[in-house]
């Protein structure tokens, strides 16, 4: 350090760079629905009139939005969940799982009559759901943070085992199932244990309202507390959260947990507010659709209200459009991974573009990625 | 001067990242024919001139010359053309791979299918050729250490490298393998083929290179024949400060209340290698104690043993009397600098006042019921921020944005400030400028004075002698020597640091 560069700032003001990482997502969406409108197009349909279906879908009546909400109930609890750990750089890709265990959780209290009132009987089976998320949320979070066993291949393998082992507590004879059903799903919940539905007509339930409290709630923590303040120490540099005294394994496992515990609730959720039963493969894909939001939000418990509502109203929208203009179904899912795809686009241009002039601590990295950058930038 | 004598020459290579000169003006040169050595710390530049030469990063000025020509290295590949291959301290290698595969790996093939026969006929006659055995059909993963090397040295000259580049290659070997690792270069350089040795070993470059090419804090300090090199003389421009630095004057200090206990501790490195063996050591309240020694004697171990980063496999470590078990967060208890600020001592993109906490984000008053009371976080960075003189606009800007001298002081003043009854101190002034090292020794002496305990471990001889009260030299995890800080002179101390110098009684 013979030479002595003065403090300096990138190159993008830092206001500038701030603004940027806001609008990244931004772009990446529009881009998303862009290339989405062309396959449409391709297909032979008009795309200005399939999105406009969509959106009739999604927001056209009161009934429409509450399709919306009820859809991102599941993506703000799982997305919250999925959030968290990239803020302490790890990859809890099993909200898929969770869900199953959050709602084995939930039946297992709120299938048999306790005779307890409705508000005690309904937080025992989110709560119980949470707990045997959590549980289960331990085995991946265990080996990570011990063992050193990567936690996406865990969660993901894990999921699969959540999938199978609640399609056989839901067939007979185990003592969930529903007898003589035409379909593997569980007896009905109590009444008790139902979620109130908050709109006549519809089948709006709390369950939206609870993961939107629950991301600011997480917002709060991460800027707010010491735990919030390590966990992201820990996510930007394990090194220096180890020598400050974090015990960075139990820190991980913990974070693991908390995210199924969000899953938990989640599927906990979903099974007495809206399904009333727990079905066999109740769950299709949602739990991985919430580690795309997360991703969308880049950890960002805010961001992940803004990208979970959008997702649902993709969703919503996706099955109106769908009747009303032919698009095909899988449309729906098709822009929602070209978004997803687009936003980590345009993330890595950016942060090539970022990386240039300022980071170059990472020789390795930078020169193999940006050989033919400007050697002047510094 | 016939124009190809040189296999390779680098001229004026100037690297810059923030905040650090990497390379400044550094030229070398390699004969056909020739090990050159390539000698300097740990963070002197060597590997960044390498990653420029094999076109892993770009340098902002000069130019590298293959055979006398001109050459643009933008990318490995391109290295690969120019005829140089690397095998970096860190195997590039794909453990779930044979070793065949590892070595073909990269090499554009036109066939659609693989076709390994000619390739495994080629490697044998390699291994046959430069007795560098490896099974090719084995996994990466299962061969030891040593014969992953051969994979990385013969994947070089799979691609036909004319310049082979060595990083630390013997950090890794056994005695044995070392010998044959030095009968395969004289091989490969009577053929004509030039090889770049790098290390911090003394003896092995002394051994096994032609001529030596120093550098040190990114400069060139010189290159010597090999033959007109002694270890000492090797050792003082690899280490040496070109600006001498003054013994300041310092009151004594009575009161010798041992703090630091260290008895029979063994520490293994990552490797699960012994790193210090039977370590003992005590160090008295208002004392400096230097550690000299070249780098990876141990010293890294040392560190992290007392402040609980590291298991001791065996002994007692003691602090006023009470035992280390686990990572000591208090700072008010033991202040720790470690040696790498950017990897360890700072969460680079956290804002400075977040960083002067990071070991306090649980105490009052910057937490008050659970929540992060940012306005006396701010106030005490401001504090911070004035006492030590910490050059930044203010405790919101990233750690990042700030020069190494002020991100050390960032750390010091996170470490030092809740006055510690030990202060360990790892490579406090490495890549600082001179007057960031005063102002560091300045620092470390009023702690002295103060009274506390203060480990002082510096691979720069001169600073060591400059500042300790009492100095051990490390060499391969033990004590070489246990002398004054006052009287020690450098030939005792260069000699101990080379494991030649007797026991010295304290």
């Amino acid at each position: 350090m013979r030479v002595q560069k003065k403090p300096k700032f990138i190159r993008v003001p830092f206001i500038g760079e701030l603004a940027l990482s806001g609008v990244r997502p931004i772009i990446g969406i529009l881009l998303g629905i862009i290339a989405g409108g062309v396959l449409i197009a391709l297909s032979g349909i008009n795309p200005f009139k399939a999105y406009g279906a969509m959106l009739q879908g999604a927001f056209g009546s009161l009934q429409s939005f509450s399709n919306v909400l009820v859809r991102s109930s599941p993506l703000l609890l799982g997305g919250v969940g999925v959030a968290l750990g990239i803020k302490a750089g790890v990859w809890n890709t099993g909200i898929e799982g969770y869900m199953y265990l959050g709602a084995i959780g939930a039946a297992v209290v709120g299938i048999p009559a306790l005779n307890l009132p409705p508000v005690l009987h309904i937080a025992l089976a989110l709560i119980v759901g949470m707990l045997f998320a959590a549980a289960w949320g331990l085995i991946p979070g265990f080996l990570r943070a011990y063992r050193g066993v990567n936690e996406v291949t865990t969660t993901i393998m894990l999921n699969y085992v959540a999938i199978f082992l609640t399609s056989w507590l839901v067939s007979e004879p185990q003592p969930l199932a529903e007898i003589d059903s035409f379909y593997p799903m569980s007896k009905l919940f109590q009444e008790s244990a139902q979620l109130p539905i908050l709109m006549k007509g519809t089948s709006l339930h709390p369950g939206a309202f609870i993961g939107l409290a629950v991301c600011i709630l997480f917002y709060f923590i991460l800027r707010y507390t010491p735990f919030g303040f390590q966990t992201r120490m820990l996510g930007i540099n394990p090194n220096a959260a180890r020598y400050s005294g974090v015990n960075t394994k139990q820190k991980i496992m913990l974070i693991i947990m908390i995210g199924a515990m969000m899953g938990g609730l989640a599927g906990a959720i979903e099974v007495t507010g809206l399904k009333r039963r727990v079905y066999m493969d109740f769950v299709t894909g949602v739990g991985y659709e919430s580690v795309a939001v997360a991703l969308v939000a880049g950890g960002n418990p805010l961001a992940v209200i803004a990208a979970a509502l959008f997702f649902s109203a993709l969703k919503a929208g996706g099955a109106t459009m769908s009747i009303q203009t032919g698009v095909g179904a899988p449309m729906t899912s098709v822009i929602i991974a070209l978004c997803v795809l687009f936003v980590i686009g345009v993330g890595i241009s950016e942060r090539r573009r970022l990386s240039k002039a300022v980071d170059k601590d990472e020789p390795d990295k930078v020169g193999a990625a940006g050989s033919k950058e400007d050697p002047n930038v510094i | 001067m016939e124009r190809n004598e040189f296999a390779l020459q680098m001229q004026n290579v100037t690297k810059r990242f923030p905040g650090v000169l990497a390379n400044d003006r550094i030229s070398l040169d390699c004969k056909k024919g020739e090990v050159l050595g390539l000698l300097g710390e740990n963070g002197a530049g060597k590997t960044t001139l390498m990653n420029i030469l094999y076109g892993l990063c770009q340098p902002d000025s000069g130019q590298i010359l293959v055979d006398g020509q001109e050459a643009q290295i933008t990318s490995p590949l391109k290295a690969i053309q120019y005829g140089i291959g690397m095998v970096h301290q860190h195997f590039k290698l794909v453990d779930s791979l044979t070793a065949l595969e590892n070595i073909i790996l990269g090499i554009p093939s036109k066939k659609p299918l693989l076709d390994l026969a000619p390739a495994r006929a080629r490697l044998l006659k390699l291994c046959e050729e430069y007795e560098l055995f490896v099974d090719p059909d084995t996994n990466v993963w299962r061969l030891p250490v040593g014969q992953q090397q051969w994979v990385e040295i013969l994947k070089a000259l799979y691609r036909n490298a004319k310049i082979l580049v060595l990083d630390e290659p013997t950090s890794v070997l056994t005695p044995a393998e070392s010998d044959q690792l030095c009968r395969a270069v004289r091989r490969l350089t009577d053929e004509g083929r030039s090889v770049i040795f790098i290390s911090h070993k003394l003896r092995e470059v002394m051994e096994i290179t032609q001529r030596v090419t120093i550098i040190r804090d990114g400069k060139l300090i010189g290159t010597i024949p090999t033959k007109e090199a002694t270890q000492k003389k090797l050792a003082q421009m690899m280490v040496g400060r070109p600006v001498t630095l003054v013994r300041k004057p310092r009151p004594v200090i009575d009161k010798k209340e041992p703090i630091l206990v260290m008895k029979d501790v063994t520490v293994n490195d990552d490797r699960g290698i012994p790193a210090l063996k039977n370590f003992n050591l005590t160090i008295h309240a208002g004392e400096i104690l230097g550690v000299a020694g070249v780098d990876g004697n141990g010293q890294r171990e040392l560190a992290e043993c007392i402040v609980g980063l590291r298991k001791p496999s065996s002994g007692t470590i003691t602090v006023r009397g009470q035992q280390i078990t686990n990572v000591t967060a208090d700072p008010s208890f033991i202040g720790f600098i470690p040696e790498d600020r950017q990897k360890t001592g700072l969460v680079l993109d956290f804002n400075v006042s977040e960083n002067l906490i990071i070991k306090d984000c649980k105490r009052a008053p910057y937490v008050k019921k659970g929540i992060l009371q940012y306005p006396a976080i701010k106030k005490h960075a401001r504090s911070m921020i004035k006492k030590f003189n910490i050059k930044t606009p203010s405790g919101d800007v990233k750690a990042r944005t700030l020069s190494g001298g002020n991100q050390q002081k960032v750390v010091i003043a996170r470490e030092l400030n809740p006055e510690p009854v030990l202060d360990i101190a790892s490579q406090p002034t490495r890549g600082l400028d001179m007057g960031a090292v005063v102002s560091v020794h300045d620092t470390l002496l009023d702690e002295r004075n103060r009274g506390a305990a203060v480990l002082f471990i510096s691979a720069e001889l001169q600073e060591v002698m400059a500042l300790s009260d009492r100095i051990i030299v490390l060499f391969r995890g033990e004590i070489m020597g246990d002398l004054d800080g006052g009287t020690a002179d450098v030939s005792t101390i260069g000699e101990m640091m080379l494991g030649q110098g007797s026991e010295v009684g304290a």
